[in-house]
């Protein structure tokens, strides 16, 4: 009902609105103008409020909040004010530094959870017969929750898992370890679950890219004699680069900041100190050991990586024609 | 040829996870063990250890109540951002959309302390705002990039024509941002019934969603691995069958805003 009155409303009104138009180009300024713009600020604050008073709320002033918290020692009932020292404090805490230690490494599967799908996005862009079919299954596990790919991660990687009976198979029979158990393949582990998990979201990334590319480009490249690699790496790639640098960042901030769940289920941070990141160690300091102080403090330095990160995207993600920023 | 080959090994690697799920949701403990042979006794050991269908409803009430909260907050603020500006709009607009930095883990522990004094963490209403408001600034971003496709004439003319810039809003520009709505939609339904955090900080034991009890009931480590495939399926069904409907709009709303 309401959609068929939008319709008559723009079917019927043209004159009514390049009268409109007319009056606003003369900057005729009469009272009836003035009191309407009066009334559209009007209902633009009042429309916009309960959006910043949901975020101011529940993000902003929890982030002023962990703030001032860092600087103290929290249990959640009783605070004792510290200081600015307890972040010197944190930089010579060897704990900090390994679960730093941890992010760091897990970056380093970063450029495998572009280049596999970029290789992929490359494969379905040929358009071979039946790709929107593959492309719905590469991108199905997007859909699925980090705790049920976790569940099965945790059952791919273990000692009779999946893992070793295919390494079995042809021939490493003898190495079957359980990969969880060790700090650093636990590591590994976490990061190759992730990287499989990032498949779905980055191909769509490029595969919208490649959308965007002229055809006739390829095409030229192709009539000049170059081979498919050199067109991918020549051609294609370098036209990429903004959605390169988008997936990029959405890469970093979910191997910071999403993989809460798939540790929780997978590792619980283990063994030792393996498998902790900021963000799981936040939760660790605490509700299993109840320094909410030195959980706000990590939880300030976690804050700041995703804001770097952040002001990157926002560059990235701002619209076409910059008026509104 | 050769490239058919290459997409169905990299579709098999994809599945593989699926399959293996199904093939082991379908077992008793001795049979997953041996690896062969076939039963129900995972979804019995399921069902009475980990109360299914009340966790899928919570899961399905967080879901609509936080959805539509969100909605509510960035149709309107996207539309303001968009088609109202007044001074200092655009800053405004900003500090919303800046708030995408932050990650929840970073101030768990004050929103929980925060929630918990106003009593609203022994209910659904904590974890329902927690949701809504991490998912406000995304769903106003797309909200205020969709609002400015729409010319102003069209927003003026209703308005000169006595609708009111209320009624302009509900009557011409809500019906005509549908697609925006139903990509939010989605996107966020994923999102929320996938999410392990808030469930289980926010949410009291007896109203976890079934995401948060499947991710504690593993941790037990005494339920049998069938059960726990079991409850994996169970819990992914909703959010693959969703998928499957409205692959399009999540496929937009992922790639939104990143411009043409």
């Amino acid at each position: 009902m309401s959609l068929t009155e939008a319709e008559t409303a723009t079917a019927v009104r043209p004159a009514t609105w390049r009268r409109g138009r007319g009056a606003r180009g003369a900057r005729s300024g009469s009272t009836s103008r003035s009191r309407l713009a009066r009334r559209r600020r009007r209902a633009g604050i009042l429309l916009s409020l309960p959006a910043v008073a949901l975020v101011i709320a529940l993000l902003g002033l929890p982030v002023g909040q962990a703030v001032y918290y860092s600087m103290t020692q929290w249990d959640g009932l009783t605070t004792t004010w510290i200081g600015p020292s307890t972040y010197t404090a944190l930089f010579k805490d060897p704990i900090f530094w390994r679960v730093l230690e941890n992010n760091g490494l897990l970056l380093l599967a970063v450029p495998f959870a572009i280049g596999i799908p970029l290789a992929i996005a490359a494969l379905l862009h040929e358009h071979v017969r039946g790709w929107r079919f593959f492309r719905s299954v590469y991108f199905l596990p997007t859909a699925i929750s980090w705790v049920v790919i976790g569940m099965f991660a945790l059952r791919f990687f273990s000692a009779t898992g999946v893992l070793n009976g295919l390494l079995a198979h042809v021939g490493f029979g003898s190495s079957a370890t359980d990969m969880l158990a060790n700090e650093h393949s636990a590591l590994a582990a976490l990061a190759i679950t992730f990287i499989w998990s990032m498949v779905g979201t980055n191909t769509i990334i490029f595969l919208t890219g490649m959308a965007t590319l002229d055809p006739t480009l390829t095409e030229a490249a192709r009539v000049d004699g170059l081979s498919r690699p050199k067109i991918f790496f020549r051609v294609t790639l370098p036209l990429l680069t903004r959605f390169i640098q988008f997936s990029f960042v959405i890469t970093v901030i979910s191997a910071f900041s999403a993989l809460f769940s798939l540790i929780f289920v997978m590792t619980s941070g283990g063994p030792g100190f393996g498998t902790t990141t900021l963000e799981f160690f936040i939760y660790q300091a605490g509700f299993q050991q109840v320094q909410l102080g030195t959980a706000a403090l990590y939880g300030v330095i976690l804050f700041v990586i995703m804001a770097i990160a952040g002001l990157v995207q926002l560059r990235l993600i701002r619209p076409d024609d910059g008026g509104g920023w | 040829m050769v490239l058919f080959i290459l997409m169905v090994a990299v579709a098999v690697v994809m599945m593989y996870p699926f399959w293996y799920i199904v093939d082991n949701a379908f077992r008793s403990a001795g049979q997953y063990d041996r690896q062969s042979g076939h039963s129900l006794s995972g979804w019995n050991q399921l069902f009475a250890n980990l109360p299914v269908a009340g966790e899928l409803l919570n899961s399905t009430l967080v879901c609509v109540a936080a959805i539509a909260i969100i909605l509510v907050v960035s149709t309107t603020a996207g539309f303001a951002f968009a088609k109202l500006r007044y001074r200092g709009s655009g800053m405004v607009f900003l500090l919303v959309v800046s708030a995408l930095m932050v990650p929840l883990q970073s101030i768990l522990f004050p929103e929980f302390v925060n929630l918990s004094n106003v009593h609203l963490t022994s209910s659904y209403v904590g974890a329902v705002l927690v949701y809504a408001a991490l998912g406000a600034p995304f769903a106003t971003f797309l909200m205020a990039t969709y609002y400015r496709g729409i010319s102003d004439e069209l927003i003026e003319a209703a308005v000169m024509d006595g609708l009111g810039y209320e009624r302009t809003f509900l009557q011409i520009a809500i019906p005509l941002s549908l697609p925006a709505i139903a990509t939010i939609t989605v996107l966020q339904f994923i999102q929320i019934w996938d999410d392990l955090l808030v469930g289980l900080f926010f949410l009291p034991t007896s109203q976890r969603t079934i995401t948060a009890g499947l991710a504690t009931l593993s941790t037990g480590r005494t339920t049998s691995v069938p059960a726990l495939m079991a409850g994996s399926l169970i819990s992914a069904i909703p959010a693959i069958v969703v998928y499957l409907i409205f692959q399009r709009h999540l496929v937009k709303g992922l790639t939104l805003g990143m411009g043409k």
